[in-house]
């Protein structure tokens, strides 16, 4: 099967204008406007399989919000080449939106002042959703997201996370094979991300969607994403498996204890087998090189009275903050 | 046949939706009918005042009267609103999820433009038709001709005004004072489209100019053919002016829509 998302050397940049603060500023800019070129995205390629989730990762203004745009059809690109389902997002018309969902995580769709199901209603309108087909839908979505209590409730009335998750029932209705998801969980409480991954594990499981999201949650990636593509500046540092970058960046592993009853165990004792990041006793954390953790756990166990032991990668968003320092080559 | 039928549905939808968000907004909407009702109510007081000892120009008190009721009528159902409606749209990013719609965002304008006009239009002919029981002076000369004639009229006026509506909130893409814009358009519109003074009260010179542009057609031209001042030749003008203008404004709505659509596509919302 041909990917279903091709980006070939897809850059974009804004040219927008400077102004210097205050009233001179401002009549400065009036008479000689000056510009400055911002390059959102630069030299971006990738390519998207069906069936495959790819998460976004970056910082604020890193190109990832951009980079979607550009994928919908919302902006062009300057340069390079992008193709979405066949065809060229920016002129791909009706039949091409029918085809995706863009849930853009900080703008609604839903109707502000009536309830969600109003919004689904119009949808189905819009979308041509036959009534039997509407009916299964919704059904499947209200039972999947559990929005049983709040269809009508009007849309201001509702929290945060319940609002997201009328987005998406809003979004899905058509059924649309791709989806695009900028920031989904910005702002929710843990319960509510939780929520909307799980939804969205099943809904791919259930109907093999090609979901592309933005975040900037480490935790939407873990749990999500098979592919991640980390941009930063507007360029793509990485193309690949999460576990592929860990075991690349991070050249170490964490190696928990919780110590056995039992005296004498220091910091310095526990410094003569690797880095002690923390230690409250019966608690250490210690850093050791990848390659040595297994050996030097079976040390522990040998010499030092231990009731737990584990050997874990560094969190996240350590690789990732030192992916970001290090700048990292596309690996393809 | 079924492309016809979508497109019922789609505006029945677009239309219940549009309705019922107005609903959420009474307090708002009797402001504005107020507001509606207010402004050629006052005109008319004055008017009212000046003809007390006798016609201005040919006009009575009762033609002033007939006049400003007429025109009460046909503005609801002409106005509208929808270049404040795009530039909130454009500056907020709220075009974004729109775009990505399988439907242009215009149609969602007009069924609001609908859906508004049915209730306010519906409230101002109820209080129209209460007044004329007692007061004979803004009774309609009744023709089925002439309300035919009217309504074509009404019509080609709604549309006009909602293409310059439009196309100006479209300005937005390039300016941040699209509304600014739309504000200096209402206040020449109130003197030459008739709002305040029947165009044939207005000098000469200003009358003039006015007939070269597209005011007296958004407005005093329906108003006229509604009270029956228009005849004969001028009848023809006037359609020819709005059909005219209309073509003009749908031509630069066109242009502001596709290189508006661009110029977003290159810059970002």
């Amino acid at each position: 099967m041909p990917p279903i998302v091709t980006a070939e050397r897809l850059s974009k940049t804004f040219r927008v204008k400077v102004r210097d603060p205050g009233l001179k500023g401002a009549l400065a800019a009036l008479v000689r406007p000056r510009y400055r070129d911002v390059h959102a995205v630069r030299d971006v390629t990738f390519r998207i399989e069906p069936g495959e989730i790819v998460a976004f990762l970056g910082p604020n203004g890193a190109g990832k919000t951009t980079t979607l745009k550009m994928l919908t059809g919302l902006l062009y690109p300057t340069t390079g080449r992008v193709e979405v389902a066949g065809v060229v997002p920016w002129t791909g018309g009706r039949d091409f939106k029918r085809r995706i969902a863009l849930v853009l995580g900080n703008r609604q769709q839903l109707v502000w002042d009536l309830p969600p199901e109003e919004t689904f209603l119009l949808n189905r309108a819009i979308y041509d959703i036959a009534e039997a087909a509407y009916g299964e839908r919704l059904a499947e979505l209200v039972d999947l997201l559990e929005l049983r209590d709040v269809l009508e409730k009007p849309v201001r009335q509702l929290s945060l996370g319940e609002r997201m998750k009328c987005e998406l029932a809003a979004a899905l209705l058509h059924r649309p094979p791709l989806l695009f998801l900028d920031e989904p969980t910005l702002g929710l409480d843990v319960t509510a991300q939780e929520a909307i991954r799980g939804f969205l594990t099943q809904y791919r499981e259930r109907h093999g969607a090609t979901v592309l999201l933005t975040s900037h949650y480490m935790q939407d990636v873990t749990a999500l994403a098979s592919r991640v593509l980390i941009i930063n500046r507007g360029h793509l540092l990485y193309d690949g498996a999460l576990d592929a970058l860990v075991a690349r960046i991070a050249r170490i592993k964490r190696i928990e204890l919780v110590l056995g009853p039992g005296d004498g165990v220091t910091a310095e004792t526990l410094a003569a087998f690797g880095t002690v990041k923390s230690f409250h006793f019966p608690n250490a954390v210690l850093e050791v090189r990848r390659d040595e953790a297994a050996a030097t756990s079976a040390r522990l166990l040998a010499a030092l009275p231990v009731a737990d032991l584990s050997i874990e990668d560094p969190p996240i968003e350590d690789v990732i903050r030192q992916a970001f320092a290090q700048g990292l080559g596309a690996d393809r | 046949m079924t492309r016809t039928v979508d497109w019922l549905r789609r505006y029945g939808a677009l239309l219940r939706a549009a309705w019922l968000q107005d609903l959420q907004y009474r307090a708002s909407i009797v402001l504005w009918l107020l507001w509606g009702v207010t402004e050629p109510a006052v005109a008319l007081g004055i008017w009212w005042a000046i003809a007390a000892d006798g016609p201005v120009q040919g006009y009575a008190r009762a033609d002033f009267a007939r006049y400003f009721f007429a025109l009460m009528l046909v503005n609801q159902l002409t106005i509208a609103w929808d270049s404040w409606y795009l530039d909130s749209w454009i500056r907020e990013g709220e075009l974004n999820f729109r775009l990505a719609r399988p439907i242009h965002p215009a149609h969602e304008a007009v069924a609001e433009n609908l859906a508004y006009k049915a209730r306010t239009a519906g409230m101002i002919l109820v209080v129209w038709l209460i007044v004329a029981a007692a007061w004979p002076a803004v009774r309609l000369p009744f023709g089925a001709g002439r309300w035919a004639l009217t309504a074509a009229a009404v019509l080609l006026a709604a549309a006009l005004r909602f293409f310059i509506s439009f196309a100006t909130g479209l300005l937005a893409f390039w300016t941040t004072r699209a509304t600014a814009i739309m504000e200096l358009h209402a206040g020449i519109s109130l003197f030459l489209s008739g709002r305040l003074a029947p165009l044939a009260l207005l000098p000469p010179a200003v009358a003039r100019v006015a007939g070269f542009l597209w005011f007296p057609y958004m407005l005093a031209f329906p108003v006229d053919l509604l009270t029956g001042a228009v005849h004969g030749a001028a009848l023809l003008q006037g359609f020819v002016g709005q059909v005219v203008w209309l073509a003009v404004w749908v031509g630069a709505y066109r242009l502001a829509w596709t290189r508006g659509l661009r110029r977003y596509g290159a810059v970002g919302g």
